[in-house]
């Protein structure tokens, strides 16, 4: 009798439990309202971008009816995310994965690989780990750095630092790089500093209420460990444009606060919300950003990083074309100009 | 009184000693369980995932050297591995699941054939549920020391001239500790260091675990074959976030020394 009435006292308890699970329908509406509860409990920049999510989304919601099928849901979905004005954001079905593009389509691009790799790299450099890099002007060292996606051997950053040691100054270039894994920014930033010191704050909702958010959360950088190659004490430029996003975005904000680092070029794109992922009842999986990180001074960085106040530069497409690039240009005439900005 | 602590010290070595004149099998018992079950946990995903299990199972189980009429000791151990399949069936959550417990258990021998157990047991539980195509929020970790109440009621009977077993036995994780992120924060922000509020004092009201299982043991002599059904529910809800696993396993299971119902050496076997 004892293990009957635990047995019943358990179910109860089950069925107890089993009301935490969300129950959506998958159709059109039901589609619909998941995606909006998913991203209204979890967004984390509403405030900031000024954006009444309820209203948004009540506004698209009148436009599906139960007949509307899955690429006019699909399409309607996606202009709602685009009401977020956020790279991060992405609605991912069998057919297409949304993307809002205008953070960098409605900004000069400043950059154009061919010229890059024609007119200063003159196809003839050293490249590992992802990494392009030479000496320009016998005493510069360059380093082209387009994607943080795939994770950075320390040993290979070792050999690319040991083969520019002999150089005055360094110009890391991350134009076009799109983000990636943030732990390549510790893998870099560490090689440029003698001390631990704080390079952002992030952040998480504790709940799905609104600006519901966790204290800020300081996250350190420390110098690599002994014995591997490090570049001190010269001046570094780092060159920047409109498509530098996510952990690239990250990366500037970090290395803008080091005194021998310079940002030239254009502002980055921002994404300095880490994603989260989900998914609808219709299996398309949702991805947005979750968890701001701030810069040192706690401060957004979600609308992008500007460069150093007088380097500001940018390339016109008629001048890419033509060779020349005007931000390594301005870059390499200017990198001894001031020994340290501050 | 110089020599109470002689007589202390005889009875401490010699008293166990006279208990052991009693045999004592250890009941060794070895299963392969297949079956289906779903997993859900809100930091992946809003959907219940379902699919297939596979598990093994061993336990050992040995009348206690002190009291070997009233009283068992038990360790067991499992290994579960899943592959799930969301309702629309375009993404995977596999989970994988180790669990180990010892117990100690009081049994009474009723009539008809019956016997009864209760006790307690101390029970770790660890795994991942892990769903391949999140980026930052992968998986769901599964951490959970407890300490469970179990019960059991066993039928000894003749089947076709074979001494059979049917047993029942419930295991219910009562308290203990358990493993959660905050509602939002990623792993990454654990790997920097963030580790406040992860840890969670579990109870029956936010970490509710039961299962049960049905055994009929059929007992051939040097072996015994058991052939069983075994239902496992389990769930955690901390920090705005839920996790629920459930399964139905059927399990085929093997003891390699028998039960020895008709050898006299038994009479303390644990099972009856």
């Amino acid at each position: 009798m004892a293990i009957i009435g635990v047995l019943i006292c358990s179910i109860a308890l089950c069925a107890c439990h089993d009301e935490d699970i969300p129950q959506y329908i998958d159709d059109p509406y039901g589609n619909f309202d998941a995606l909006t509860k998913i991203v209204g409990d979890h967004y984390c920049f509403f405030e900031e971008k000024g954006i009444d999510w309820q209203a948004t989304s009540a506004k698209y919601r009148k436009l599906i009816t139960p007949r509307t099928g899955q690429v006019e849901l699909f399409l309607i979905m996606s202009k709602l995310l685009d009401e977020l004005k956020d790279g991060h954001v992405n609605l991912s079905s069998r057919f297409s994965t949304s993307y809002y593009r205008k953070w960098w389509s409605d900004y000069p691009q400043d950059f154009n690989l061919r010229t890059l790799q024609e007119y200063y790299l003159k196809f003839n450099n050293f490249q590992t780990s992802g990494i392009s890099y030479t000496v320009m002007n016998d005493s510069i060292g360059y380093i082209y750095f387009p994607s943080f996606s795939t994770e950075v051997s320390p040993v290979s950053l070792d050999y690319v630092l040991a083969l520019l040691r002999e150089t005055k100054g360094l110009i890391i270039d991350i134009r076009n790089n799109g983000g990636g894994l943030l732990t390549n920014i510790d893998t870099f930033v560490g090689r440029f500093i003698n001390e631990e010191f704080t390079g952002g704050y992030i952040r998480h909702k504790l709940s799905a209420t609104p600006n519901d958010f966790s204290q800020p959360f300081p996250v350190k950088y420390k110098p690599c460990e002994e014995g591997r190659m490090k570049y001190m004490d010269r001046p570094i430029m780092l060159l920047t444009n409109r498509s530098c996003f996510s952990a690239a975005n990250d990366f500037t904000s970090v290395m803008k606060e080091l005194p021998n680092v310079r940002i030239v070029g254009a502002r980055t794109g921002g994404g300095g919300g880490l994603p989260f992922s989900s998914e609808l009842p219709n299996g398309w999986a949702i991805r947005f950003s979750a968890c701001p990180i701030n810069d040192c001074h706690d401060k957004i960085t979600e609308f992008g990083i500007d460069p150093t106040p007088g380097y500001e530069v940018h390339c016109t497409p008629q001048e890419l074309a033509n060779g020349k690039d005007a931000i390594l240009d301005f870059a390499l005439a200017n990198i001894f100009s001031t020994e340290s900005k501050r | 009184m110089k020599k109470l602590p002689l007589i202390i010290a005889f009875l401490w070595v010699f008293l166990p000693a006279l208990s052991e004149e009693l045999p004592r099998p250890v009941v060794e018992q070895y299963r392969l369980e297949g079956g289906k079950g779903t997993a859900f946990s809100s930091y992946l995903s809003p959907m219940v995932y379902s699919g297939d299990i596979i598990q093994a199972s061993a336990e050992w189980s040995k009348a206690l050297p002190s009291a070997p009429e009233s009283a068992i000791m038990r360790f067991a151990g499992s290994a579960q591995l899943t592959d799930l399949l969301n309702p629309s069936q375009t993404a995977k959550m596999t989970t994988t699941r180790a669990n180990f417990l010892y117990g100690i258990e009081l049994r009474k021998r009723l009539p008809y054939s019956l016997q009864a157990t209760s006790g307690t047991s101390i029970e770790a539980t660890a795994g991942v549920m892990y769903l391949t195509r999140n980026g930052n929020n992968p998986v769901s970790v599964i951490a959970n020391p407890t300490f469970a109440l179990d019960a059991s009621l066993s039928w000894k009977f003749n089947a076709w001239k074979f001494p059979c077993l049917l047993l029942e036995r419930l295991h219910l994780p009562s308290v203990g500790a358990f493993f959660m992120p905050e509602y939002g924060q990623t792993y990454y922000e654990i790997y920097l260091g963030e580790r406040q509020n992860l840890a969670h004092f579990g109870w029956l009201g936010n970490n509710f675990r039961i299962n049960n299982r049905l055994s009929l043991i059929i007992d051939c002599g040097r072996t015994a074959w058991e052939l069983g059904y075994s239902y496992d529910y389990y769930s955690a809800k901390a920090n705005h976030i839920f996790n629920r696993t459930t399964s139905h396993l059927l399990s085929i299971g093997v003891i390699p020394h028998g039960l020895g119902i008709k050898r006299k050496a038994a009479i303390n076997s644990p099972l009856f």
